[in-house]
């Protein structure tokens, strides 16, 4: 008996599969490369050999493309990345009390008091404290980012780099480059300017106490972790499985909701043959041109989304 | 002449009751949307904040449909809108639109004498006799009154509902149907008939819906499609919703400024955390926040446009307030993106936030 839990990020979609203890059995990482689906059928291949349809007791998705993950996998539940990563952290640890989260697209601060989810927030309308403003410096600097943080933990000198904004970052750095400083102390500076960043705006009034979590794919990052020691002067706790915590959450939703509800809508692995194709229109039937996303399974519509009116979206329900 | 506007949500209503009552020509730009987000953005100064950018593209839009008056309200205030007004004249008729302009603005702004003037622009292209006029303006006032009362009331239903989507059905129809009016009369007919209907609707007394305030920009929280629709789609997810700022309002609070009778509630529920008036609905969004908790609310949601300096002040309130009356508040943020995504996942978490909060020892119930 086995659940599976998918997390459909920015940049990467991450697969779990795990055990009725929550120990987990597979754990696949793919990068979404702006094409959910496909990110979910690769990500599947691997399973469809070892297990059956009927060994999967329960399917959970999460990640922003949670909804046309859910539509393609039959999923069970549903949820935002908020409460996933907190059910997933609760699991390790039931005295967490605050997570913090650093994605691709995505910071997010998650309070906890108690076991239960007491405030929260995440960046506004600005990436330049996530995981792709790094990601983009590392190829500026043509160092893979699995290395950046043994760089930056070699750093002696304390580099400060604007962190308000990736394109001041991007020009202060650059300025510092030509002027011959050292690498690793230029990986720290950015380290730390986007912890400042983080807890400037992610953790701007938020009441921080340990014990704390690190999660998401920047938490790979040892160097990110020593700067957010640093300024926090606390120890920063990464989980074993950092960057699969909300595939972890959302397959422990899945769990309770198949409880509930007594069976699972998961449709098999043979999903991974099928012909997904996405085609996006203008409703042009109001003023309001809603930009309608049409998702059909081998030639049949199987759900829609973006109109307002619930004309196109309404859809979904018929064929759920 | 034809006469156009910038929508604020339900305010289309009023005016076209109001227009239709006075006989004078007019052009209800079409709802904001992509298009007109993206001529305003384009004619627009960077920075400058959204609702500049939607109310330019409303303008153009009209214009395009024959439109050769623009009516706005200014505010000689001490945020950017008070300089909306001016700035858009300038940037229109840098355009090469031949346009008149007339700018409402407060009495004690622009002296009585000058704002009389200006209305007397608009009533003077109007068939109608003093008796008329003076029935057409009560008319659009009540109008105005009306729809946001029916939105109002069924916002708060919504949450009750027993049949999914009816209520978020009957609003929209009958906002629809409004727009088929001819006479003011017949949208008073027509709302009163709908509120026969929202009685009609089954809900269930016992059930307790998350109820949440929407405070905040005026603007932002007004106009739905500068929110992404938020009220809506918290319909969708069967919590009750309350938004204390309309364009209803916002005419009583105009009306009753000079005499110091304005918002009597929001100066006392603000008095601990801001005092004074700086700018903007700076204050609102704080005694909101203070009311919303003493009203029972689980939480609020607080909108503001990106850089919006009143709402940037309210916002490093707005924790203090969280705390000390112990009320989950969430701050959003909108802007050009019209990607909903990662807008629905902040909805979401905080109404789990919420319903968990409940279910727990931390709740107030």
């Amino acid at each position: 008996m086995y659940y599976l839990g998918i997390d459909v990020g920015s940049v990467s979609t991450d697969i779990v599969l795990v055990d009725e203890n929550m120990h987990i059995k597979e754990a696949v990482y793919t990068r979404t490369k702006g094409r959910p689906i496909k990110a979910i059928q690769e990500g599947l291949k691997s399973f469809k050999s070892k297990y059956t349809k009927n060994e999967i007791y329960a399917a959970g998705t999460t990640g922003s493309g949670r909804q046309i993950a859910a539509m393609v996998l039959g999923a069970d539940a549903t949820k935002n990345e908020i409460t996933a990563h907190a059910v997933a952290a609760l699991q390790n640890d039931k005295d967490v009390r605050t997570i913090m989260e650093i994605g691709g697209q995505d910071s997010k601060i998650i309070i906890l008091r108690d076991g239960i989810v007491t405030d929260f927030a995440m960046n506004t309308v600005c990436a330049a404290g996530t995981g792709s403003f790094l990601d983009r410096q590392a190829e500026r600097l043509e160092i893979p980012i699995e290395d950046f943080g043994d760089y930056a933990l070699k750093s002696t000198t304390s580099l400060r780099i604007a962190g308000r904004c990736a394109v001041f970052a991007e020009s202060d750095m650059i300025h510092k480059q030509q002027l011959g400083y050292d690498s690793s102390d230029i990986i720290n500076g950015l380290c730390e300017a986007l912890v400042r960043n983080y807890l400037n705006n992610v953790g701007k009034g938020k009441d921080i106490k340990s014990k704390i979590f690190f999660q998401g794919g920047v938490a790979a990052n040892i160097g990110m972790k020593a700067a957010f020691e640093r300024a926090l002067q606390c120890e920063v706790c990464v989980p074993e499985h950092y960057n699969m915590m909300g595939a972890i959450g959302a397959a422990i939703l899945a769990k309770e909701a198949v409880m509930k509800s007594g069976k699972t809508n998961f449709k098999g692995f043979d999903l991974i043959q099928n012909e997904f194709i996405s085609r996006s229109f203008e409703c042009a039937d109001c003023p309001n041109n809603c930009e309608v996303a049409k998702l059909e399974e081998n030639g049949f519509v199987i759900g829609c989304f973006g109109d307002r009116c619930g004309k196109w979206g309404g859809k979904l329900v018929v064929n759920a | 002449m034809k006469i156009t506007f910038p929508h604020l949500g339900n305010a289309y209503l009023g005016v076209k009751a109001l227009f239709d009552g006075l006989g004078i020509d007019y052009v209800i730009p079409p709802f904001s949307n992509k298009t007109a987000l993206e001529i305003g953005s384009l004619h627009s100064p960077e920075d400058m904040c959204l609702p500049f950018k939607i109310n330019l593209g409303n303008y153009i839009q009209s214009i395009e449909k024959g439109a050769d008056t623009v009516i706005i309200t200014g505010s000689c205030g001490p945020c950017r809108f008070g300089e909306y007004c001016e700035l858009q004249m300038n940037i229109l008729r840098s355009l090469g639109y031949e346009v008149d302009f007339i700018v409402i603005d407060a009495p004690k702004e622009i002296g009585i004498n000058t704002l009389l003037q200006r209305i007397g622009k608009v009533g003077s292209s109007s068939t109608k006799n003093r008796y008329g006029k003076l029935k057409a303006v009560r008319d659009g006032l009540k109008v105005i009154h009306m729809i946001d009362a029916f939105e109002a009331k069924v916002r708060d239903l919504s949450g009750y509902e027993i049949n999914k989507g009816e209520c978020k059905n009957l609003l929209n129809s009958c906002k629809k149907d409004l727009l088929k009016c001819s006479a003011p009369s017949e949208m008073i007919e027509l709302i009163k008939r709908n509120e026969q209907k929202l009685l009609q609707i089954a809900i269930d007394k016992h059930s307790t819906p998350l109820k949440i305030a929407i405070i905040g920009e005026i603007y932002t929280i007004i106009e739905p499609f500068s929110n992404l629709y938020i009220e809506d789609k918290l319909m969708d997810f069967g919590v009750s919703t309350s938004r204390k700022l309309t364009p209803s309002w916002w005419i009583k609070d105009m009306v009753l400024k000079p005499l110091g009778l304005n918002s009597m509630d929001i100066k006392r529920a603000s008095k601990d955390y801001l005092s004074i008036n700086i700018g903007g609905h700076c204050r609102e969004c704080v005694a909101e926040a203070v009311l919303a908790e003493e009203a029972g609310y689980d939480g609020a949601i607080q909108i503001f446009p990106l850089g919006c300096m009143p709402e940037i002040v309210a916002k490093a309130i707005l924790p203090t307030i969280s705390k000390e009356k112990d009320i989950p508040i969430m701050s959003l943020v909108v802007d050009e993106m019209t990607g909903e995504a990662g807008f629905v996942t902040r909805l979401e978490a905080f109404i789990d936030l919420l319903e968990r909060r409940r279910q727990n020892v931390l709740s107030r119930n």
